[in-house]
């Protein structure tokens, strides 16, 4: 049972207690103005929402792979010492692992594709409106486009590498076993392209521009 | 307004600019829309990510007693791959519905993608959780005392249909206009 001076703890408490604060001082002194989401989300550049989702996407990806590869690696080399006939067989798993940070790194890419440079001071009035709003969702849809790939791989990277090690494990006791738990990471798998699925329908519609 | 636009800071569309924009449907509301996709997507991806790698595990551990038992073990995999399709339909019939603000997308719309992109995201967490947690304990009870395999598919199923309610109350949202 973890203590509750753990850092973590501390860490949280202090974070929630610093939002608490602030918001009292906002309210009572008549600044609740202040706590503007709309603002937030209307002054800040697309291009920050755009690449951060291009950032998070490869990075959370590769995260999710190293993760499941470890893991895996891991259970692979230990079991081998009694049965090192399982070496060469194991290393699909492996490669189930680092097809999750492929599938980032691909759609990294097509995100970026879609991002272009833009400039509200050529801009004509009667086209400020949709211009600018179009600009916005571009900026938006990439965010929320990198989110979903990064975090979908993470998950389906870490799955997939916890399931690999057993698989391999299974295996070192019985080499019949492997092929039948390997149904159980290709289940794995899809979830990742589930993300890519998304990210690709959330992306497409994005279009960034002076047009 | 205009003179902000020759000499005035790099801003988009500023927020004390906003004489000509609709307040039904100012520049940022998309982005509570595409929350909602991508948070369905993301949480019942955890879901089920957790339910195929927590069954996955306990596959493993009774294969090696029980061979044969594997492929009626696989039943928990395929539950929790089910709360991540849950997830896929609901994103996608979402994105499919975003647009920008100046096209027609309401705040109103965006909302509710958001309402519905989070009851299945978070219902789909919760019932991936429960597929994996019971088929753990499912397949290794199983693998020593088969009469236990009837009680755990009726235990997933009821883990399942958690997810199915998160799913029917996005499709509800999705479909309220106005």
């Amino acid at each position: 049972m973890a203590s509750v001076l753990t850092p973590v703890y501390i860490v949280l408490t202090m974070a929630l207690a610093a939002f608490l604060i602030l918001s009292f001082y906002y309210t009572l002194t008549d600044q609740g103005y202040r706590y503007n989401i709309g603002w937030l989300l209307q002054d800040t550049s697309p291009y920050m929402w755009a690449n951060l989702g291009i950032g998070l996407g490869i990075s959370l990806s590769v995260v999710g792979a190293a993760w499941g590869i470890f893991t895996t690696g891991s259970s692979i080399l230990g079991g081998g010492v009694k049965a090192p006939r399982i070496r060469t067989k194991n290393l699909v798993s492996i490669i189930f692992c680092e097809a999750v940070a492929i599938y980032g790194i691909i759609m990294a890419i097509v995100i970026s594709n879609q991002e272009t440079v833009f400039n509200p001071q050529k801009w004509s009035e009667a086209e400020r409106y949709q211009l600018s709003s179009q600009n916005h969702h571009a900026g938006y849809s990439m965010f929320g486009a990198g989110l979903t790939v990064g975090f979908s791989n993470l998950f389906c990277g870490i799955c997939v590498g916890i399931v690999g090690s057993g698989a391999a494990l299974a295996d070192a006791q019985n080499s019949s076993l492997f092929v039948k738990i390997l149904i159980v990471e290709i289940f794995g798998s899809a979830i990742g392209l589930f993300g890519v699925i998304i990210s690709i329908l959330q992306v497409t519609h994005a279009k960034m521009g002076d047009k | 307004m205009s003179s902000a636009a020759a000499e005035g800071p790099f801003y988009v569309m500023d927020s004390t600019s906003d004489a000509d924009v609709d307040p039904l449907r100012p520049p940022y509301t998309p982005f509570f829309g595409i929350i909602g996709a991508s948070s369905a997507m993301i949480f019942s991806a955890l879901g089920a990510s957790y339910g195929t790698a927590k069954s996955g595990t306990g596959i493993a551990s009774m294969s090696v007693a029980r061979p044969d038992l594997i492929m009626k073990s696989i039943i928990p995999v395929v539950m929790a791959g089910i709360i991540a399709i849950y997830g896929l339909v609901v994103a996608a019939l979402i994105s499919n519905d975003i647009k920008s603000a100046a096209n027609g997308y309401t705040l109103f719309r965006s909302f509710v993608h958001m309402g519905a992109g989070f009851s299945v995201g978070l219902s789909g967490l919760a019932a991936g959780l429960a597929i994996g947690m019971v088929g753990d304990s499912g397949v290794r009870g199983t693998a020593q005392q088969p009469k236990l395999f009837v009680g755990m598919i009726l235990i997933l199923i009821f883990a399942e249909v958690l997810g199915l309610y998160g799913l029917i109350v996005a499709l509800i949202l999705s479909t309220k206009t106005g």
